[in-house]
């Protein structure tokens, strides 16, 4: 009995950071550092939102509770995937930076 | 085109219709013993209508559609104390059922509940995907 050989893994093309920027961002194509800020200012974007429904939660100009509530939940974990992304990318860094000459 | 973290905001728009629903609701119990005389018409219940946001396409979600209001005939009721009644001693009174306005009541509490929960399960979904690698 055969057995077929392991198929290779595809090259990891897709975009690396596309934090959901649908019109910001374009996705694909474009360098790492230009995903970088273009997910970065969908961050700014999104924590703009939540502070703009804070304020708005504070003068009772709200209608929904949840608004502000679902906006801030997905600000905070956009947070966290940057920060990830961002120690993943500082992790490969050093390690190059330990690599001996 | 799929968003990111999307499942957390399309049930927000489930969790905005029912408090919507909740508000029609609400609105119609209010107004449930509102006589009018009978050359007026009396208050019609308001009905939301709820549709989906680009059914199968699009980045999913539900929005009101519109509101439906019910019958302003309302039902005629012999008052003749009333100040209002009319000559002949009737009174409009709207045709809104409690019982039925409580069973929407009820269901869309908990529709407002359960959307609430899926923002929750997926807020814990995302954060274990986010823990992968982590330490």
């Amino acid at each position: 009995m055969s057995i077929d050989a392991i198929a290779p893994v595809a090259g990891l093309t897709a975009p690396v950071l596309n934090l959901g920027a649908t019109s910001a961002a374009p996705p694909a194509s474009g360098d790492f550092a230009s995903q970088l800020s273009a997910s970065l200012q969908h961050l700014q974007d999104m924590q703009t939102n939540t502070d703009n429904l804070a304020v708005q939660a504070a003068t009772g100009q709200l209608a929904d509770v949840h608004d502000y509530i679902i906006a801030a939940t997905e600000a905070n974990l956009t947070t966290q995937l940057a920060v990830q992304v961002r120690n993943k990318a500082l992790d490969a860094f050093n390690e190059i930076m330990r690599m001996q000459a | 085109m799929t968003q990111l973290f999307g499942a957390i905001g399309i049930a927000g728009t489930g969790v905005t219709v029912y408090r919507k629903w909740l508000d029609a609701v609400s609105d119609n119990i209010a107004n449930l013993n509102d006589a009018k005389p009978t050359s007026q018409a009396a208050f019609q219940a308001r009905y939301v209508i709820a549709q989906a946001v680009h059914y199968g396409k699009g980045d999913g979600g539900v929005e009101i559609g519109g509101t439906a209001l019910g019958d302003p005939n309302g039902r005629l009721v012999y008052e003749p104390t009333n100040p209002i009644a009319d000559e002949n001693g009737y009174v409009r009174y709207p045709d809104i059922d409690l019982g039925s306005q409580m069973g929407q009541l009820i269901m869309a509490q908990r529709g407002y509940e359960a959307n609430l929960s899926v923002v929750d399960r997926a807020k814990d979904a995302y954060e274990a995907a986010l823990n992968i690698g982590k330490g």
